[in-house]
């Protein structure tokens, strides 16, 4: 949990750098999303039939029997 | 008079004219000017399409048809969907025996057929810097049911370089099975999350998020058993896959994008699980879309997986036989990784994506070795996206 809190310090200190508006078009270009699209989140389901991990990041997206 | 008002306007007006033609090309020189085209357009939706194909060497091959839809609506509402159809074939392993000495995992009957089919809805409104969404997710299998929602809300702070992000998800399944229809089994789990997004700077941002569950229900796989042999007893034991009636599960994913303006974007993510079976296990998957050509680029990725054993894995049943025993072996220690390349292909408002991967789990990728036994699994998969924005 130190961790965690580690790296949320350093994340919402290291927010500092102003960025304009004019200056925030790389940050929406589709490769810099970070929700996955229904494809990646397809394959993120097949991982998780064959491991014992899932989930992070979004909540609601409900089980399967695959695990 | 009037000759000298006159002239006073049009001096007026000349000056305005410099001041005007002064912005016009400071404006011009502004980075806007230099971002991609796509970053510009004002996309309001998106449609797609996806065909996943998987397949294990010797085990089950799974082929799944996918599409989504995005839409904003006016100025605050977006609206997007997704519905997909999963159709698994071949064997599927059962049973861990100690027959012939020593464990080893079998595959036992006739090959399994199984179609799952699933969407989800989600609407969000915004109202200024805050952002509510609520989502419905369903899924329907011949053994296993699943209605899921979840709420979530995000938070920018002023600036828009910080947004909090919190959510709550409740899952309501029901656990059945193929071979005995009397099996008709509940399993809820509740789901939270809190997150925060940070924007380093015009080409940078990170994004880390907590999320943890709490389950109760039935666990059990229905198609999984354990038969041990003892060499003073004439008959074994078979002992059905048995788990905890709980899991609570932490989830602390943490990702990073950097784009590099002209060449491409290196995108990071890593996350570390944590449940109360015991299993840790972390996930690190490092990509970079390299831009080669204006209509083209190329994704390589490797991910890596790691996690240790269940407390109450075991591939022989000891003596007494425990309250909970599984010889399922995705619940064993194991590592795994999955490289894969991606081919991008744009057009206008068109995009197709091819995406090859390979991936290996085995004992022998986990740092200190992990389960003795552990069966290599091998697989490759497939998947092609079209998607056309509007």
């Amino acid at each position: 949990m130190r961790a965690v809190l580690a790296v949320l310090a350093v994340v919402v200190l290291s927010g500092c750098a102003s960025v304009a508006p004019w200056q925030r078009g790389y940050l929406a270009r589709p490769d810099m999303g970070l929700d996955p699209a229904a494809p990646a989140r397809a394959l993120d389901k097949t991982y998780a039939s064959k491991e014992a991990a899932a989930g992070g990041g979004a909540v609601g997206g409900g089980g399967c029997g695959c695990n | 008079m009037a000759a000298t008002e006159g002239g006073e306007k049009e001096a007026q007006s000349d000056k305005n004219g410099a001041t005007l033609a002064t912005l016009m090309r400071a404006a011009l020189a502004l980075p806007v000017l230099a971002l991609p085209v796509r970053a510009q357009a004002a996309e309001v939706g998106e449609i797609g399409f996806a065909l996943l194909g998987y397949k294990e060497r010797g085990l089950m091959k799974i082929s799944e048809p996918l599409m989504w839809g995005k839409a904003q609506i006016g100025d605050n509402w977006t609206v997007s969907a997704s519905a997909l159809v999963d159709i698994v074939t071949g064997a599927s392993p059962e049973l861990v025996s100690n027959l012939s000495g020593s464990p080893m995992r079998t595959v036992t009957g006739a090959s399994i057929s199984d179609r799952r089919t699933a969407g989800d809805l989600k609407v969000t409104r915004r109202f200024g810097p805050l952002t509510l969404g609520a989502s419905r997710a369903v899924s329907n299998e011949e053994d296993y049911r699943s209605r899921a929602f979840g709420l979530d809300a995000t938070y920018e702070l002023e600036g828009k370089l910080t947004t909090f992000a919190a959510g709550y998800g409740k899952s309501n399944d029901r656990v059945g099975s193929a071979d005995n229809p009397d099996l008709d089994e509940r399993r809820d789990t509740k789901e939270y999350l809190l997150g925060i997004t940070q924007v380093l700077s015009p080409t940078a941002l990170v994004q880390s998020s907590l999320q943890w569950s709490r389950g109760k229900g039935y666990y059990n796989d229905p198609y999984k058993r354990t038969l041990t042999f003892y060499p003073d007893a004439e008959l074994p034991i078979l002992y059905d896959d048995t788990r905890p009636s709980g899991r609570d599960t932490l989830a602390w994913l943490t990702r990073f994008r950097h784009h590099d303006p002209g060449r491409g974007t290196l995108q990071a993510d890593y996350r570390y699980y944590h449940d109360d079976w015991g299993i840790s296990a972390h996930t690190l998957e490092v990509a970079y879309q390299w831009d080669f050509a204006e209509a083209w680029s190329v994704r390589p990725a490797l991910r890596y997986y790691t996690q240790s054993a269940a407390d109450f894995y075991g591939q022989v049943v000891p003596r007494p036989p425990p309250e909970t025993l599984s010889s399922d072996q995705r619940l064993a220690a194991f590592g795994g990784v999955s490289p894969s390349v991606r081919l991008t292909w744009r057009l206008d408002t068109i995009t197709v994506e091819g995406t090859a991967g390979y991936y290996y789990n085995a004992a022998n990728l986990r740092p200190g070795g992990g389960t003795e036994g552990f069966v290599p699994l091998r697989a490759y998969y497939g998947l092609v996206t079209i998607v056309k924005s509007f």
